[in-house]
């Protein structure tokens, strides 16, 4: 642990500690963790905590001298501590629990968590911050698009020949689409290819299979951020697995470590140096 | 591909919102058991540990053993039965836990921590106001308000439906600039400031985002006042949308209040159905993607 890993308080010689787990993942805390992390903060900070935008815990007021003890702690919970400074904060995923998800993107984040945290070790430091977002389906709740790299994963529908019952499960409140893009015409469906955002919901509702799930793809985007300057990111390449993915964003980092200046981040990198790097968009 | 079919295949459809239940809304996310979106009430940004042990004690009588965090700061519990979503509510309102978070209305409002080091003006308050007056109230869509304590809009204020960003004016010090050290020019991203004969000079690009002045470690450059940035329109989803700026540099916090009102009342008279949809209102950035920025004057 180093500076890097705490985040200065307002009041002299507190620090804020994010708290990291490497399995299970840091946005999907079990109850024991929750007990642990309710205790530290009773004994060592202010008897509170705070929820942050990359989804993890944020212990404030923490006694400098007390970060040994507190690590011990955490430790025996499997979890530590991390995510500031110039560093990959903790990689983002939707809940679990969403019937939207397209695929597992927990166990994806929680992988590359343990990934970047393993190259950590090594003194490997990324040039600046990263934040890597991914998204279970085309909704992009946890803001793959303004990340510096985020997934959004895709799930191409199909209408078959199997007839339409004409039970506009597909259409009407509380299962159909979200975006209106489906119309019951003479029968058949008709999906309108311009409002669909291929969170292949549809074809689950649909019981006669009117509509299936053909394939799955994710989407890659990089290049975005929030803060001081936000931009959004753009479509970098369409991958036909998750594991491609994955692999991708491990290139994309070695090629971000050996590109960019300190402090500079991958849409800083693109807009000085260009596409070169990381290859031209797909 | 099979596998996720059957997943998504219900007995009876059950996904959608349980309306009246308490406070809030809740989701429901499968044929049998209710995601739990728990929020602080009245507004807080942090849980004490009371709360946190409140959640644990649900999350292992009635949930799944696990909870989610959320981007908006909540605390998700999933799985908790249909049978047991009384028991647990009782548990939470006890804690001063209550469901929110979902449907079309004022999300879980959004605030730094005040104790981070870089806010140039506290935003808990103000959060909390905000929280109490319009919080959980129902809307023709979502709407998401979040603070940011500085221009580093951690809270990502620019994406959001109304965004409001703590901003101050600097003013360099009457003695001239102490050090040559030349970090209040390397901080800035604008270009906004110069050195001439040893002064400190900033231009009309400047943002009020204070970092020059809050890297000076000589007390060359101070910060003048502070107030608050509004920006609305903002989203993220199906597709971005960065905020613009509806008022800046508003000092009282009951302007704030005054002006949420107004977006609100506006956003709420003047949003309609999306355009060939039977059920889904506008956002807030598609109202004003239609009418323009005036239409919330
Ligand atoms: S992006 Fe899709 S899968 Fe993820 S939380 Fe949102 S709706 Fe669910
Ligand atoms: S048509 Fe189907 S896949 Fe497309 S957005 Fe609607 S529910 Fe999702
Ligand atoms: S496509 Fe399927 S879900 Fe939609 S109306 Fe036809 S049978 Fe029902
Ligand atoms: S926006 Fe500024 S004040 Fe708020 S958490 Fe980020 S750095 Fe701190
Ligand atoms: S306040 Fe921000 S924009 Fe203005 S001069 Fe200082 S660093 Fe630059
Ligand atoms: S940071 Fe302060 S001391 Fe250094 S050049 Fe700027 S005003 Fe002068």
């Amino acid at each position: 642990m180093d500076a890097n890993d705490v985040t200065a308080g307002r009041a002299r010689g507190r620090v804020a500690l994010r708290v990291g787990s490497t399995g299970p993942y840091s946005s999907e805390l079990t109850a024991g963790q929750i007990g642990a992390i309710a205790d530290i903060a009773e004994r060592y900070g202010s008897g509170a905590v705070h929820v942050t935008p990359r989804q993890t815990m944020e212990i404030p007021h923490i006694d400098i001298a007390a970060l040994p003890d507190v690590t011990t702690l955490l430790a025996g919970h499997g979890l530590h501590i991390g995510y500031a400074g110039r560093r990959p904060r903790n990689v983002t995923a939707c809940s679990h629990w969403c019937l939207y998800n397209v695929a597992p993107m927990r166990d994806a984040a929680l992988q590359l968590n343990c990934l970047l945290n393993e190259n950590e070790n090594e003194k490997m430091p990324l040039p600046g911050k990263t934040n890597i977002s991914l998204s279970g389906c085309g909704f992009s709740c946890v803001r793959s698009r303004t990340s510096d790299v985020g997934v959004i994963a895709r799930s191409e529908i199909v209408i078959t020949d199997k007839k339409c019952k004409k039970c506009s499960l597909c259409v009407k409140e509380p299962l159909g689409c979200q975006v209106d893009a489906i119309t019951l015409a003479e029968g058949a469906v008709v999906i309108d290819r311009q409002k669909c955002v291929r969170c292949g919901f549809c074809s689950g509702v649909c019981r006669p299979g009117s509509i299936m799930m053909k394939s799955k793809s994710f989407d890659v985007f990089i290049g975005g951020n929030g803060g001081l300057k936000p931009r959004e990111a753009f479509l970098y390449r369409t991958v036909p697995s998750l594991r491609e993915a994955m692999e991708l964003i491990g290139s994309l980092l070695e090629g971000y470590r050996a590109h960019a200046r300190e402090g500079e981040r991958i849409g800083d990198l693109i807009e000085r140096a260009g596409m070169e790097w990381p290859g031209q968009k797909t | 591909m099979e596998e996720s079919r059957e997943k998504f295949t219900l007995e009876t459809p059950q996904v959608g919102i349980i309306r009246g239940v308490a406070a809030r809304d809740i989701e429901v996310v499968g044929g049998k058991s209710v995601n739990l979106r728990a929020s602080a009430r009245p507004y807080r940004n942090v849980y004490t540990a009371a709360q946190l042990r409140a959640i644990k004690s649900v999350v292992e009588k009635y949930g799944s053993g696990k909870v989610h965090l959320t981007p908006r700061h909540n605390l998700e519990i999933p799985e908790v039965g249909q049978k047991n979503i009384d028991r647990a509510l009782k548990e939470l309102y006890g804690a001063g836990l209550f469901p929110g978070g979902a449907g079309s209305s004022v999300r879980n409002i959004f605030t730094c921590p005040d104790w981070c080091s870089k806010a140039v003006r506290p935003v808990q308050e103000i959060g909390t106001m905000v929280s109490r007056n319009f919080g959980d109230m129902d809307m023709p869509n979502k709407v998401t308000i979040s603070f940011a304590g500085c221009s580093n809009a951690c809270s990502r204020p620019q994406n959001s439906d109304i965004g409001i960003i703590a901003v101050g004016k600097v003013a360099a010090s009457e003695e001239g600039c102490p050090e040559d050290c030349a970090s209040c020019l390397s901080v800035c991203r604008f270009g906004a400031i110069r050195k001439l004969d040893g002064r400190i000079m900033l231009n009309e690009k400047c943002v009020d985002c204070c970092k020059c002045a809050q890297a000076c470690a000589h007390g060359g450059l101070g910060i003048a006042g502070t107030g608050f940035r509004v920006l609305i329109g903002g989203k993220e989803g199906t597709s971005v949308r960065f905020g613009v700026k509806y008022a800046d540099f508003v000092e009282d916090d009951f302007e704030i209040l005054e002006i949420v009102d107004r977006v609100l009342n506006c956003y709420r008279e003047k949003a309609r159905l999306r355009d060939g949809s039977t059920r889904k209102k506008e956002r807030l950035a598609e109202v004003m993607g239609r009418l323009g920025i005036a239409a919330f004057m």
